[in-house]
């Protein structure tokens, strides 16, 4: 038995290795669990849940590497520092007077840009959609990959205490990345949405059609188990559909590349998709640790010198209503004669019962004449006109109108009235006092 | 082929290396396994920590040690990916053991014999994770033959470069 042990040492190491491999695998090897209703009267797909828990061995092998990935990132950076800072400054005073000019037509840009956004801010108040725009995320640095051509993960240096937790989705600002898998003190695994075992829901933007997004053998980001539509071409935008409670909905996924007949079922198709985020090279991401929408101290600020700007554009209209309401004084042919000013005006007269008396009925008004610019005895409403007749208004009239103070507004009357004021003589008169505005006039369309 | 029989005693001795660079140089090779990517992107045709496990097995001329050395260098590595903990840890534990049992009969010093081992090698071991993770998983093989024999001669030109430089690490007489 000793020598079969010893002649056979080297053989039974090598099988009690695998052994104990094999039988790792197997434990860790589940069952598919089945997610149905991916699609509207399609099959269930099946995926693998993650696990919770984080494997041993994977924790000692991030806790192993990931100190000195995190540290060999830092070096680098302080390298690029280094070379950026003191090396590579060579052509400095050339590049500093093409970035002021940069800097002065970004400056109109910024003006422009600025107009933009007070527009994009009243279509944000009408749609009320926030969720396109803050949500709670954490900055990290990628540090790292899994080194192995199989699986599509990358690592970070945010982990939990950090606040990070497993299916958190990563992003960019050109589009979503993937989504943390484990989580450990310092540092994260991230699943890339072109790894064979990702899933993310997203919708195609025009079509509507939905589907599940995951890498496939190539390691491209593709659609899958959509039934085929000949609408769907090359360059519709792939959206996330955000029924999977990790990517919010509407962030970019990608572009569609081609489609694909999917080999096992011929009703199907692939939709192959070209990620809108850089996957092969990823510095900086972004972590959505929650969807609840938050605005930085840095966008509230923005908020209030937008609603700052937007109280400056709306006293803008009004000075503009005001100058508009003045020069209509001025035209008075471009007054409303229905307009009820008269009347709102008007007091009310006191009968000798002391209750008051109804005005009689209004008839309509006759447009007025335009006043003279230098009125003689001639003119509509001088004193002394009794040859006036066609600007003879009723006594009703007369004693409706005589309750303006303006001599130039107030026809001439056939009988003198006390207490109506006399018509100047002169063409400086006093401005009429502005009538109340209508509705039609008063009113802005914003 | 009588170069490649070793037949002097020098050839089998076996090569011993202080213990820190047992340590140095498979952490190191998974660090720079892990963090090359970001920089080469898809172009990363390497498996360092492999490298480094063909390199002891062959020095070391012990199954046993390779054979360990494999199994530890790979489940380090799976233990960085997202999938199962034990594919490249068994094909890493049979390439440690065939590399020692290699090692054993002929003359690893040339630089041609290492590096058709190493491309030997590397296919080897892709061809045992495509068993691995078709057949006993019954996963999808996330790559092309094109790529493996890419990182193949990949492997062979790094360890061109890597195995002499170890060579200088070791303790001599």
């Amino acid at each position: 038995m000793e020598s079969f042990l010893s002649r056979y040492r080297n053989l039974i190491v090598l099988l009690a290795a695998l052994l104990v491999q094999v039988i790792g695998l197997a434990v860790q090897v589940r069952r598919p669990v089945p997610v149905a209703a991916n699609i509207p009267g399609g099959p269930a797909v099946h995926v693998t849940r993650d696990g919770r828990g984080v494997l041993l061995i994977r924790l000692w092998s991030a806790s192993l590497v990931m100190p000195f990935e995190r540290a060999m990132h830092g070096s680098s950076e302080g390298l690029n520092w280094l070379w950026n800072n003191y090396v590579d400054l060579r052509h400095t005073r050339d590049e500093n007077k093409e970035l002021k000019q940069t800097i002065d037509r970004l400056r109109l840009e910024q003006a422009e840009l600025r107009e933009d956004a007070l527009q994009g801010q009243r279509l944000q108040d009408l749609v009320k959609f926030k969720e396109n725009y803050a949500y709670q995320t954490i900055a990290a640095q990628v540090i790292g990959t899994s080194g192995s051509s199989q699986s599509h993960v990358i690592y970070i240096d945010k982990g939990s205490a950090d606040s990070l937790a497993p299916d958190m989705a990563v992003i960019t600002s050109d589009g979503i990345v993937g989504k943390v898998r484990d989580v450990f003190p310092h540092s994260a695994q991230v699943l890339l949405i072109n790894d064979q075992t990702s899933g993310a829901g997203v919708i195609l933007e025009t079509t509507r059609i939905r589907g599940i997004l995951r890498g496939n053998s190539a390691g491209q980001p593709q659609v899958i188990n959509i039934l085929a539509d000949q609408r769907i071409q090359p360059g519709e935008h792939v959206l996330t559909a955000g029924g999977d409670q990790i990517f919010p909905r509407g962030l970019a996924v990608g572009v569609v590349e081609r489609v694909a007949k999917d080999p096992e079922r011929g009703s199907f198709i692939n939709v192959i998709v070209k990620p809108a985020a850089n996957l092969q090279h990823l510095d900086e991401v972004l972590v959505i640790t929650s969807l609840d929408a938050h605005l930085s101290s840095q966008q509230q600020a923005d908020l209030a010198t937008s609603e700052e700007l937007k109280g400056a554009e709306a006293a803008a209209d009004a000075a503009r209503k005001k100058a508009a309401e003045e020069m209509e004084e001025r035209l008075p042919g471009l007054k409303d004669p229905n307009a009820p000013a008269a009347a709102a005006t008007t007091p009310t007269k006191i009968g000798p019962d002391g209750k008051p008396v109804p005005a009689p009925p209004v008839p309509p008004a006759t447009p007025k004449p335009l006043p003279a610019l230098h009125p003689d005895r001639f003119s509509p409403g001088a004193g002394g006109g009794a040859g006036s007749g066609s600007d003879a208004v009723t006594g009703a009239d007369a004693s409706d109108s005589s309750t303006d103070d303006s001599g130039t507004e107030k026809p001439a009357a056939p009988k003198p009235q006390p207490k109506s004021a006399p018509a100047k003589p002169n063409g400086s008169q006093p401005a009429s006092k502005p009538a109340p505005k209508t509705p039609q006039l008063s009113g802005r369309v914003q | 082929m009588p170069s490649l029989i070793p037949g002097y005693r020098r050839d089998l001795e076996i090569r011993r290396y202080p213990f820190y660079i047992y340590v140095f140089v498979p952490l190191a090779a998974l660090v720079l396994q892990a963090w090359l990517p970001r920089i080469l992107g898809r172009f990363a045709y390497m498996d360092l920590p492999l490298l480094v496990t063909i390199y002891f097995a062959l020095n070391r001329r012990s199954p046993i040690h390779g054979t360990l050395l494999g199994a530890a260098l790979g489940m380090a590595q799976d233990g960085l990916t997202q999938g199962a903990i034990g594919v490249h840890g068994i094909a890493n534990t049979v390439v440690g053991f065939l590399a020692a049992s290699i090692g054993i009969r002929i003359v690893v010093e040339n630089n041609v014999i290492r590096m058709v081992l190493n491309f030997a090698f590397t296919l080897l071991s892709s061809a045992i994770m495509l068993f691995v993770i078709q057949v006993m998983l019954g996963l999808g093989w996330q790559s092309n033959w094109i790529d493996e024999v890419i990182r193949a001669a990949g492997n062979g030109v790094i360890g061109l470069v890597l195995f002499p430089l170890l060579d200088r690490t070791q303790i001599r007489d």
